[in-house]
């Protein structure tokens, strides 16, 4: 072997043990979810923490589903992310359409302002914004009747609608679309299309990878969403699923059951993640330097 | 079919006025190129006819119809962009339907309009390819397949040849012209190319920083420029400029001095010309001979010889500071670094005063071929 | 515009009218959001911190001024002089210690200093200094914040760097190890705190059978989450370790555009990697690392998932964040006005922050 190969070799042993530190708490929470209480603690020391080995089981996993609502939290999750997701994208591309692809008096203003936003935080304002939703009177279900509510609050839309509009993604938006040539939308306009005919039948198709990159950041804003929803949502109804995995984690449950119940969360975002694995990285790592 | 009209057109940019009442007829049928040095306002002229820049003051007439408020899609021109504009996520068919999707035309109607063109254009076996699979020149004619698919009054073309290497640019020049040769609609091409102008115009527009310069046939600007700007801008290699000093006017004639002293008698109009005037010599590459044998004789030093094989160009200095640049036969037997006579024959001198007006006499083709035979040339 | 272009714009405007229609509809949705959920609430959180607002209250919100921030940021101080006997002697306690005059006593008996509660205090010589807030448990929340940030900054940027820059090579399959280093970003915070907890335990868990196990027995176990000197740096490490694949990225990506012309350059000039990396490397990523640097900055400062699952701001207060706090009083203690008065504070920190950093950076790129 060369000098050359044992050098690269080096890289790749340095590499797999840094990288065993970021993976081992994944892998456990994924192993231990399956093991029986004992042999959690037994297998702790060792190797054996983050095989798959021994006495495996679906049980942990049962007795979650028993005892926490968790399947009604995951469809709320789900409701909320990609009703969210979907409104956002729509939303956001349509406003940052009109900033850099048309003219209009304010333009310039409302684009500054939008780039302003993007510093104030969501935290500097969930406090007010808990108040907001309080007084917001809304439509909802009751006993199969509809009814109207006097607050916002242990709702769907209350943890949906505040975050459809978000001046990041606007901005991210608005970089991609300024930078698609004006030829395009020239063409499109001799060609009679109308505005809004020019978003969606030009840019839209050709702004591909700003749609996934943003789709991507909203998915993981929304899924991860915590601090709203403990505020905004008492209730068993609304409740999504992080709040859901803090109450059973409060409730000093067994630490199977913990991590079958981590396992439930994370295991979607991670499946989305593995397939779209390549797009994500490229996509979050050019938002980074763009924004 | 159709005429076009400017009258006063003007555009500003906020206090910033780029184009200067611009008036210009443009009959049915011809093929108008727009030239000038970047920056003169040709593409934004183009731009206006075309509906996508606001037309600050005056108007636009097509076919008798004002438009200079109507929309773009609704003026009847179409428009080939310098950089295509095909729209890459849709294949060659689709590009060359969307606007007939636009205006809700049939499905069928727009595969029959979509063949024809692709017909024209031999684009036929690349119609369901995307944008990014084709080469440039055949990206150019599905730009151009584009506009014939609309039937457009007027065509419109922004430098569409500009993004080409050299020898496809030729070929797609040919092609425009025998486009328009089959089509024979209304054209109007911008480009900053004069061979581009002079190859495929019935008339050029030449423009100088929002100002039209000069308008007229090829030939016409070539023989009788205006002023010495579009001297110098049509014609390839540049016209050379000698400055004079009038020594003398009478009623047709001017008695000049060289700046290497040589004094000698040329026809022009001299109505507004004093002694003590300065004045622009002009005479083309073309037009210099390297030799002796001509009616004005100068001395310059050689600086750089180019032998092109069929010709051959020669930059030199004549009186210190004034660059000389000829073009003379292929086997010429001039050296680098030569110190040499060279002469030029007064009928193909051109005359510029201070202000850069013309001055010098009208020159007509037929007169000039019949000169040529009666003079002794070099070669 | 010069004034006679003024009467030629009025047919522009009439042609330019359903363009502006579809601008106004195309924008308003987006807007509206932004108005509603952001800009509202933003000066809501401003006018409701002079306010005794409550979540739900029976009685009518009031003008306060500026009682809430009054409360949030007032420091005071004293000294105390120990008690003596009549004969001027020390009184000493069970203890052998000197002793003082009991501080609640004396706070109650001034009106003045009656809302003041001890933050903290020190025996120096024979005084006794004394620091009061009206918060204390603000005030230590901020100072929290601000550790947890001047911590977790350094540590999660230059991990990153270190991790990018190992990852920036051509090897195969480096691309796995990239998704590795990434992974946690997809986890979310809630289960990696809770997996952490586990890992924190400590009886049980991993880290400090591992410390014993290479300390040979003399680093005894630490209770990561429940000693007040060691809770901040626990949830310190973890956050850096969480996130770190973010700025990664962004790293790698500005890495990514440095000409390696430069780097080829350096090697004719025989440039070692040390100095390859101080003189290009680290300019080539000068606009990358003030937006990382901003931007973590930023976020850490929003602490507040990781102390809520781990330990709940204890234990004695030690892992309380500026942002643990107004959800503990303007949600749980329903003191919207309060925690308003917080986030308002919370809000003008970090513009401050960012805009420092920013001419900081901007200043030694001038040079």
């Amino acid at each position: 072997m060369s000098v050359k190969h044992l050098k690269t070799l080096g890289w790749y042993l340095f590499l797999t043990g840094i990288g065993y530190v970021f993976l081992f708490p994944l892998l456990f929470m994924l192993v231990s979810s399956l093991k029986p209480e004992q042999a959690i603690f037994a297998d702790l020391y060792s190797i054996r923490a983050i095989l798959p080995v021994g006495e495996l089981s679906l049980d942990n996993y049962r007795q979650v589903f028993e005892k926490s609502n968790v399947s009604l939290y995951f469809w709320n999750s789900l409701f909320i992310t990609v009703g969210t997701v979907i409104m956002g994208l729509f939303v956001n591309s349509l406003l940052a359409f009109t900033l850099s692809r048309m003219s209009w008096r304010g333009q310039k203003l409302v684009l500054a302002v939008v780039i302003a936003l993007m510093i104030i935080p969501l935290e500097a304002i969930v406090v007010p914004l808990l108040l907001l939703a309080s007084k917001l009177p809304s439509i909802g279900w009751e006993g199969g009747m509809l009814v109207l509510k006097s607050s916002w609050l242990n709702t769907l839309h209350v943890q949906m609608l505040p975050f459809v509009a978000n001046s990041f993604f606007i901005f991210l938006f608005y970089q991609f679309f300024r930078d698609i040539p004006k030829d395009f939308d020239e063409a499109a306009e001799l060609d009679g299309a109308t505005p809004f005919q020019i978003y969606r039948h030009i840019i839209v198709p050709m702004s591909g990878p700003v749609f996934a990159t943003v789709a991507i950041l909203h998915f993981l804003l929304m899924w991860n969403q915590y601090i709203w929803p403990i505020m905004a949502v008492q209730g068993e109804d609304a409740r999504p699923l992080m709040p859901g995995i803090q109450i059973f984690f409060g409730r000093q449950s067994s630490w199977g059951e913990i991590m079958a119940y981590a396992s439930l969360v994370t295991l979607p975002v991670l499946a989305v993640f593995l397939m779209f694995q390549k797009k994500f990285v490229t996509s979050l790592a050019g938002a980074g330097i763009k924004g | 079919m159709a005429d076009l009209k400017l009258t006063q057109v003007i555009k500003r940019f906020g206090d910033l006025e780029t184009i200067h009442g611009i008036d210009l007829d443009i009959k049915d049928g011809e093929f108008v190129v727009f030239v000038g040095p970047s920056g003169c306002g040709k593409s934004t002229l183009l731009r206006m006819i075309a509906g996508l820049e606001e037309i600050t003051d005056g108007d636009i007439h097509i076919d008798n119809e004002c438009v200079t408020r109507v929309p773009a899609s609704k003026r009847g021109v179409a428009m080939v962009f310098q950089s295509y504009a095909l729209y890459p996520h849709m294949t060659v068919r689709e590009n060359m339907g969307f606007g007939l999707k636009m205006a809700k035309v049939s499905k069928h109607e727009i595969t029959r309009r979509v063949d024809e063109a692709a017909q024209i254009l031999q684009l036929g076996p690349l119609l369901d390819r995307k944008p990014k699979a084709l080469s440039g020149g055949q990206r150019q004619r599905v730009a151009i397949g584009r506009t014939i698919v609309r039937n457009p009054k007027v065509f419109l073309f922004d430098e569409p040849l500009s993004n080409l290497d050299a020898e496809l640019r030729v070929k797609m020049r040919v092609e425009i012209a025998k486009l328009h040769g089959e089509l024979r609609n209304t054209m109007i091409y911008v480009t900053h190319d004069q061979t581009e102008a002079m190859t495929l115009a019935d008339k050029i527009v030449v423009l100088r920083s929002g100002n039209v310069e000069q308008v007229g046939s090829p030939l016409e600007l070539y023989l009788n420029p205006a002023n010495d700007f579009v001297a110098g801008f049509i014609g390839s290699p540049q016209m050379n400029f000698i400055n004079c000093e009038v020594l003398a006017v009478t009623a047709d004639m001017l008695r000049l001095r060289f700046p290497c002293g040589l004094e000698t008698d040329m026809p022009a109009m001299t109505a507004n010309v004093k002694a003590g005037d300065n004045l622009k010599l002009g005479i083309r590459p073309e037009h210099v001979l390297e030799d002796a044998s001509g009616e004005l004789v100068i001395c310059v030093d050689v600086d750089v010889v180019e032998h092109l094989g069929g010709s051959t160009f020669v930059y030199a200095d004549y009186a210190g500071d004034i660059s000389m640049t000829l073009q003379v036969g292929g086997l010429s037997d001039i050296n680098g670094k030569d110190k040499r006579e060279i002469s030029f024959n007064r009928h193909y001198c051109h005359l510029f005063n201070e202000a850069g007006k013309s001055i010098g006499l009208r020159k007509d083709a037929l007169e000039l071929k019949a000169a040529e035979k009666m003079l002794p040339m070099a070669g | 515009m010069e004034p006679k272009s003024v009467t030629r714009l009025q047919p522009d405007i009439q042609e330019q009218k359903p363009r502006r229609r579809y601008v106004f509809l195309m924008s308003t949705p987006a807007l509206l959001g932004l108005f509603m959920f952001l800009v509202i609430p933003f000066f809501m959180a401003v006018g409701m911190s002079f306010t005794d607002q409550r979540l739900l209250s029976p009685n009518e919100t009031s003008w306060v001024g500026l009682r809430n921030y009054d409360r949030l940021l007032n420091v005071s101080g004293m000294v105390q002089e120990p008690v003596r006997d009549e004969a001027g002697q020390l009184v000493l306690d069970g203890d052998g210690q000197v002793e003082y005059p009991r501080l609640r006593t004396l706070l109650r008996s001034d009106p003045a200093m009656a809302d003041y509660k001890l933050f903290s205090s020190w025996d120096l010589g024979e005084k006794r200094y004394i620091v009061l807030a009206k918060d204390p448990h603000f005030i230590q929340s901020f100072i929290n914040t601000l550790l947890f940030v001047l911590l977790v900054v350094p540590l999660q940027c230059g991990l990153a760097l270190a991790l990018a820059l190992l990852i920036n090579r051509q090897l195969r399959g480096i691309f796995l190890y990239r998704t590795v280093f990434f992974s946690p970003v997809v986890t979310s915070i809630v289960v990696v705190s809770i997996v952490w907890s586990f890992l924190y335990h400590k009886d049980l868990g991993l880290f400090n059978h591992y410390l014993q196990a290479m300390s040979f027995g003399l680093i005894g176990p630490i209770d990561w989450l429940g000693d007040p000197a060691w809770s901040m740096p626990s949830i310190v490490i973890m956050s850096a370790w969480q996130a770190a694949g973010v700025q990664m990225l962004i790293f790698l990506a500005g890495l990514q555009g440095i000409s390696p012309d430069l780097y080829e350059a350096a090697d004719l000039d025989g440039a070692g990697p040390w100095s390859k990396f101080w003189h290009i490397t680290l300019p080539g990523l000068r606009n990358t690392v003030v937006f990382v640097v901003i931007s973590t900055t930023i976020q850490a400062f929003g602490l507040f998932t990781q102390v809520d699952v781990m330990t709940q701001g204890g234990p004695q207060g030690s892992t309380s964040t500026v942002m643990y706090h107004a959800v503990t009083k303007g949600f749980r203690e329903q003191d919207i006005a309060y925690g308003s008065a917080i986030s308002v504070i919370f809000f003008l920190v970090i513009l401050g922050i960012a805009l420092f950093q920013k001419r900081l950076f901007d200043s030694k790129g001038d040079k």
